[in-house]
């Protein structure tokens, strides 16, 4: 079976600095010498952070893929590589299919500009065309339940309409390889069953999906298999009722040692 | 399989995209910025829409800014002062330097700030960063365009026609923008790692308008100076837009010195950008 996605050894480092020198910093800019990232790999410096260390894994077409891990594991840096926000330090990603980011809600919305203008303005953010966006505009306001105040700035929206049109673009997102970041956990309970029914069909059209959540049942119901990301290493590759297991078994550990 | 090896599954397909550390080289990224124009018009209509929405003056402040330049050294300088215009009435000279300075100006401080000022988007959404100084670049043609309206009264007002020499506003304009987005891209990323650019640039603009042909004509430089002086790729400029609109005859040298030092920025900033712009979304 070829994969969609192919994870091959991919390592990020960040670099903490304490406070930055003008001087160094424009004899990089103005020599075009741009100080290379520590190549070695050791480095228990307690400035310098290894977010994600040597992750390999791939994934078929089709396969809907849970992530799991506790916060600050490197499941958000994960799929930044992954949807190209950032580079990863060591290592290669190969990509076999158009990737979509949704790492947040929202992205680009603007308090000041109303419902319809939003909608075409993050959709051309997130990667639509505008007219996909314009052939999908009815339906992404019907989703979203708010045809009565498309026309109004979103700044006087509630939370809840914010959160239904964010999520309703992102819907009609149809990326052949979906990201998502906690995006789910967000709404309530009706909101959150919608979620997961349009993320059911997303995935019986035959989509790949990468989804990190906290949400634990919805992980067993959508997903055919997890990771778990624990300290930027991929621990666990599996059926998400081991790998939640496993997961329950590193929360309560932590929990017991503090 | 074992977690941690890459596994062993090989496509025999070339991948769509290969994500690692490697540069990448900078025309594939000029490619990348022209396929996602649309985008880039989102940017730019954004913007435009945002500003008309949040003020009450919208439109006219585009003009008043100028305008309201001009009226002050036309005040102070014009009257108190004495600049030999050279025949021109002060009030137009100094509208006709002010267009293409204010557009300068206002790009380079919005444009420096402009990836800190989008950090919400750049950290989650990838698209070719450039776009984003170029839309500011962008927007502030609008508004140039809007603000020169103001010369097509002023100017009848007092008696003058536009001759041939307007043939080269274009020209003029777009290496005004060249420059512009050459300053600003270069600002943009070293003031994410430098935060101290927000509060100097300010002082360091000010500065720049004094050293540029605006409040006087090129000419009030002494002689031995003038060469050093035209350096500035604003004296050729400003100069330009004077001849264009004025009919004054174009000062060859100094434009010609402005265009290949904006041509020469342009390429280094490029580059610089380019090799850059990943590691400044790690810092954002």
């Amino acid at each position: 079976m070829q994969p969609i996605i192919q994870v091959n050894n991919v390592s990020k480092h960040y670099s903490v600095e304490r406070t930055s020198s003008i001087a160094p910093t424009l004899r990089e800019v103005l020599t075009l010498k741009i100080r290379r990232p520590h190549t070695n790999g050791n480095h228990e410096n307690g400035s310098d952070l290894w977010a994600l260390r040597d992750i390999s894994f791939s994934a078929s077409a089709g396969e809907v893929i849970g992530i799991l891990g506790r916060n600050g594991a490197g499941k958000s840096t994960l799929l930044k590589i992954l949807s190209r926000v950032i580079k990863p330090t060591h290592g290669e990603v190969h990509l076999f299919g158009r990737v979509g980011g949704l790492l947040s809600l929202g992205t680009g919305f603007h308090p000041d500009l109303t419902g319809r203008e939003n909608v075409y303005l993050n959709g051309a953010i997130i990667g639509m065309k505008r007219a996909e966006v314009r052939q999908k505009f009815d339906e992404i306001v019907a989703f979203a339940e708010i045809e009565r105040f498309i026309e109004t700035p979103i700044k006087y929206y509630s939370s809840g309409m914010y959160l239904r049109l964010a999520f309703a673009v992102a819907a009609h997102f149809e990326p052949e390889i979906l990201l998502l970041d906690e995006v789910l956990a967000v709404g309530d309970g009706a909101f959150q069953k919608k979620c997961l029914e349009r993320m059911r069909q997303v995935s019986s059209q035959g989509r790949t999906i990468l989804y990190v959540s906290h949400d634990l049942p919805s992980v067993q119901k959508l997903c055919s298999r997890a990771l778990l990301i624990e300290d930027g290493q991929l621990l666990e590759d599996g059926a998400p009722e081991e790998v939640t297991a496993s997961y329950i078994k590193i929360l309560v550990a932590s929990s017991q040692e503090s | 399989m074992a977690i941690g090896e890459g596994l062993p599954v090989k496509s025999d397909r070339a991948p769509l995209l290969t994500l690692n550390a490697d540069r990448s080289p900078i025309f594939l990224g000029l490619i990348e910025t022209w396929r996602q124009r649309e985008l880039f018009y989102f940017l730019v209509w954004r913007d435009l829409k945002v500003r008309y929405r949040q003020t009450a003056l919208g439109v006219a402040w585009v003009v008043l800014q100028p305008l309201l330049m001009a009226l002050v050294f036309t005040v102070f300088f014009s009257r108190l002062g004495h600049f030999d215009s050279g025949g021109i009435p002060y009030p137009v000279f100094a509208y006709a330097g002010l267009l293409p300075w204010t557009f300068f100006a206002n790009s380079v401080s919005t444009g420096s700030s402009s990836l800190l000022a989008n950090s919400y988007i750049l950290t989650k959404v990838y698209f070719p960063r450039l776009l984003i100084p170029l839309s500011v670049v962008a927007v502030r043609f609008v508004d140039l365009l809007v603000a020169s309206l103001v010369l097509f009264v002023l100017m009848p007002f007092y008696g003058m026609g536009l001759g041939r020499n307007i043939l080269l506003l274009p020209a003029m304009i777009l290496i005004t923008g060249l420059f512009a987005l050459a300053v600003s891209a270069w600002l943009s990323i070293v003031s994410v790692r430098l935060r101290d650019v927000g509060t100097l640039l300010p002082v360091l603009i000010q500065l720049w308008m004094f050293l540029s042909p605006i409040i006087y004509p090129a000419t009030f430089v002494p002689a031995r100076w003038r060469a050093l002086y035209s350096l500035n790729p604003l004296v050729g400029i400003i100069e330009g837009f004077r001849a264009a609109f004025l009919g004054v005859p174009f000062v060859w040298n100094s434009i010609i010195v402005a265009a290949v030092l904006t041509a020469g920025l342009l390429i280094y900033v490029v580059y610089v950008f380019f090799r850059w712009e990943d590691r400044i979304i790690d810092k954002l």
